[in-house]
């Protein structure tokens, strides 16, 4: 009985992993949609230069565009 | 990036400001950003907190390797800080729909 119940504890242990990276690797959805408020953050630029999504607002409009890696083809 | 640097005249007269972003650092995006004449900002989002905030994360496999990286991805966010236009994956490599938005939206100033 007992060596059962472990069975089953590690059974469940076992698909509830099985369930989790199944959520991880399912298409990936975009987050923030149109008419959202987009999410502000602060990176570095090329010239070590920290740019915010703030230091924006009220004054221009900013297009984030996203890519793959550095050299990409396009 | 070349897309929008060639580009950029057209949006800069409509007030817009282009930043780049990625997970490379800034070196790297130094070298690209020479190599390619791009003079707006290319942002490091190194460990991809930012991409993932917009929900753009995503693996690729290179050399059967999981490499991680940002999807392709455009989004024009208005003076208010509010997504007006988003483009995503092969939509998002030619910005003339960007381009034509920021006119759009100078015109309606």
């Amino acid at each position: 009985m007992r060596k059962m119940s472990i069975t089953l504890m590690l059974a469940c242990f076992l698909l509830t992993g099985v369930a989790s990276t199944q959520t991880e690797s399912a298409p990936p959805a975009t987050e923030v949609k149109i008419g959202d408020i987009a999410p502000d953050f602060t990176l570095v630029d090329q010239n070590g230069k920290p740019r915010s999504l703030h230091d924006y607002k009220g004054k221009k409009n900013v297009v984030l565009a996203f890519y793959v890696w550095a050299f990409s083809s396009d | 990036m070349r897309n929008f640097q060639q580009n950029l005249a057209k949006l800069e007269a409509a007030d817009t400001q282009v930043l780049g972003v990625s997970m490379d650092n800034p070196f790297a995006n130094k070298v690209f950003a020479d190599q390619n004449g791009v003079t707006f900002p290319l942002l490091s989002d190194i460990g991809g907190k930012v991409i993932r905030q917009y929900g753009i994360y995503k693996e690729y496999d290179q050399f059967h390797t999981k490499i991680p990286a940002a999807r392709r991805a455009t989004y024009l966010i208005d003076t208010n800080g509010k997504v007006v236009e988003m483009q995503v994956d092969a939509d998002a490599v030619d910005p003339t729909k960007t381009v034509r938005a920021c006119e759009r939206r100078k015109l309606t100033r």
